[in-house]
């Protein structure tokens, strides 16, 4: 049980030296039914929540069970994260009414330790995938340990013949000038990048930051359609950038011209909204999964490669690279046109709902193979449950023993330490 | 550094950075050692045979064939067990790990310390001798 919206109700009442009969009698209620809403019997919400907000001069969002609910999840999945029994798990909630200023300041650290995940994974694929950065590495490295080498023979042998002490003072001339240059060489990669003015590399890598800055909501958008675009995009200064956020833009005003926000905000299950978006899942996802700051959005092409990734809170997704495998995105993937619900648990003890489906982005046509996309909308589970156990992709998943896994993890030292020894073992035997 | 017979014990350095080539051969040297070098990845098999080192040391980075390539090629001829200590400037987790796939029998990344160098030569031909 969350912290309830009545309980909130009556804790700022209270506080404000605020009688039952006053308050209800200014929300135009008896004061029994006040009283019911604030032990929970009754249900609230619409004007009735906003009056009572308005004259406990707090936001209604700060009343209302839904945020409370979320971050009681965080909660728990913060401290299911760190092992913490299932006992104290349980009573969450109860932490949470207790602690209120402890609990957002968990729930921050968490999300600010999901953002480093994301960051770490970020930093790696640049290494790995950028052939620049990783020659110019290389270099550095290399030049760093001939100067060491030779440095250390030079202080360690005072006996050295004096034509060993020529060749290596020469040495060391040499290949610290060559250290300087390869410093330089990787100063000015870094500065490069900075003068883009992004520090990243990708125009993928931008835009996601931009999107997430925004928390993927465009209020202009749905006020004054596709002609919003060039304003919002323009603070991105790499053309490449903003031309692919410009595209993305543009079919998020496509879908809301199609799927209007009133409708999307009143629905809680995609299937409310089948009839509404003319039987296309795929649009109901990507506006239910955009429409809510609490819910995730996934969508990857035919490859696997994913082209939008809305990360809700504690449910980190990778910056760059593929997801986790065994998400019901790939599955959908497989079977395209089939709608997909399936409750997933994250390595914190975390349970979804993932909504997923593939279809088509092309017109049909004959003898011509049809372009797939797969969506996925993410909502966290009200309750616990028998659960597909996935990651949040395997460079930040500590899962051990995961048959899908693909690399290893930069999250937990060791991750695949087991699969090792047996593989590593060489024909010598491994004394290192 | 001497085998039963009394002769050095060799050591065979894979290494195309020169100057590094220079700096270990030097330590090694200096505590026994006989030290061959050899600079080409793509004839480096053809050196292994030549030489019949006790020890290789073997970069990853070389001209012509990749030091992984190399310890593949030594893993799958006449002396699989032959003890291999692979340096790399790349130690990123996958490098280390595809070399321990391969069979290295250490790893060691740069920079490295020429007494670590060192100290994994000696340990890797004892493991040799017993």
């Amino acid at each position: 049980m969350s912290v309830g919206t009545g309980t909130r109700i009556r804790e700022r009442r209270l506080a404000l030296g605020l009688r039952q009969a006053q308050l209800a009698r200014e929300a135009g209620i008896s004061p029994s039914y006040l009283n019911l809403i604030e032990h929970g019997r009754r249900p609230i919400g619409g004007a009735l929540l906003h009056r009572i907000a308005e004259r406990l001069e707090v936001d209604q969002a700060n009343l209302s069970e839904a945020e409370d609910s979320d971050v009681v999840q965080a909660l728990r999945a913060a401290g299911a994260a760190q092992g913490l029994s299932a006992e104290l798990l349980e009573d969450a909630d109860g932490f949470a009414r207790r602690n209120p200023d402890w609990t957002r300041a968990i729930v921050a650290q968490a999300d600010a330790l999901a953002a480093q995940a994301r960051s770490i994974e970020a930093l790696s694929d640049r290494l790995s995938h950028d052939p620049a950065l990783s020659e110019a590495m290389h270099e550095l490295l290399s030049t760093v340990s001939v100067v060491r080498s030779t440095a250390a023979i030079l202080a360690q042998t005072p006996e050295i013949d004096r034509n060993w002490l020529g060749r290596f003072h020469a040495n060391l001339d040499a290949d610290s000038r060559r250290l300087a240059s390869g410093a330089e060489a990787v100063v000015s990669y870094f500065d490069r990048a900075a003068a883009r003015g992004d520090g990243r590399l990708l125009p993928s890598e931008i835009v996601a930051q931009f999107l997430d800055a925004a928390n993927h909501t465009f209020p202009a958008l749905g006020r004054e359609g596709p002609a919003a675009i060039p304003a919002l995009v323009a603070e991105i200064a790499d053309p490449d950038a903003r031309r692919l956020a410009s595209e993305i833009l543009t079919a998020d005003a496509a879908d809301a011209a199609r799927l209007p926000d009133a409708l999307v905000g009143e629905a809680d299950r995609p299937e409310a909204l089948a009839e509404a978006a003319g039987g296309d899942l795929g649009l109901v996802l990507r506006r239910m999964g955009l429409g809510d700051p609490s819910r995730g959005l996934v969508i990857c092409d035919a490859a696997g490669a994913l082209v939008r990734r809305k990360a809700p809170s504690g449910f980190p997704l990778p910056v760059v690279g593929a997801g986790c495998p065994l998400w019901p995105l790939y599955t959908a993937l497989s079977q395209p046109g089939r709608p997909l619900r399936v409750r997933i648990e994250t390595p914190d003890g975390a349970q979804w709902l993932a909504y997923a489906i593939a279809d088509p982005v092309t017109l049909p046509g004959f003898d011509t193979p049809p372009i797939l996309r797969a969506t996925m909308m993410l909502t966290r589970a009200a309750s616990q449950g028998p659960a597909e156990p996935v990651g949040p992709g395997c460079r930040i998943c500590p899962r051990e023993g995961c048959a899908a896994r693909r690399e290893p993890s930069l999250v937990v030292q060791g991750a695949m330490a087991g699969e090792r020894t047996g593989q590593g073992a060489p024909p010598g035997g491994n004394y290192g | 550094m001497n085998d039963q017979s009394g002769a050095p014990r060799r050591v065979l350095l894979i290494e195309d950075e020169p100057n590094i080539a220079t700096a270990i051969a030097f330590i090694l040297r200096r505590d026994g050692w006989h030290v061959a070098t050899h600079s080409d990845g793509a004839t480096a098999l053809d050196a292994v045979d030549r030489h019949r080192p006790d020890v290789v040391v073997l970069d990853v980075m070389l001209p012509g064939k990749s030091g992984f390539d190399v310890l593949g090629g030594i893993r799958a001829g006449q002396r699989p067990g032959l003890p291999v200590l692979m340096l790399t400037a790349k130690g990123q987790r996958k490098d280390r790990e595809r070399a321990e796939a391969l069979g290295a029998t250490r790893f060691m990344t740069k920079p490295f310390a020429n007494q670590d160098v060192l100290q994994a030569v000696r340990d890797l031909a004892a493991h040799v001798e017993t």
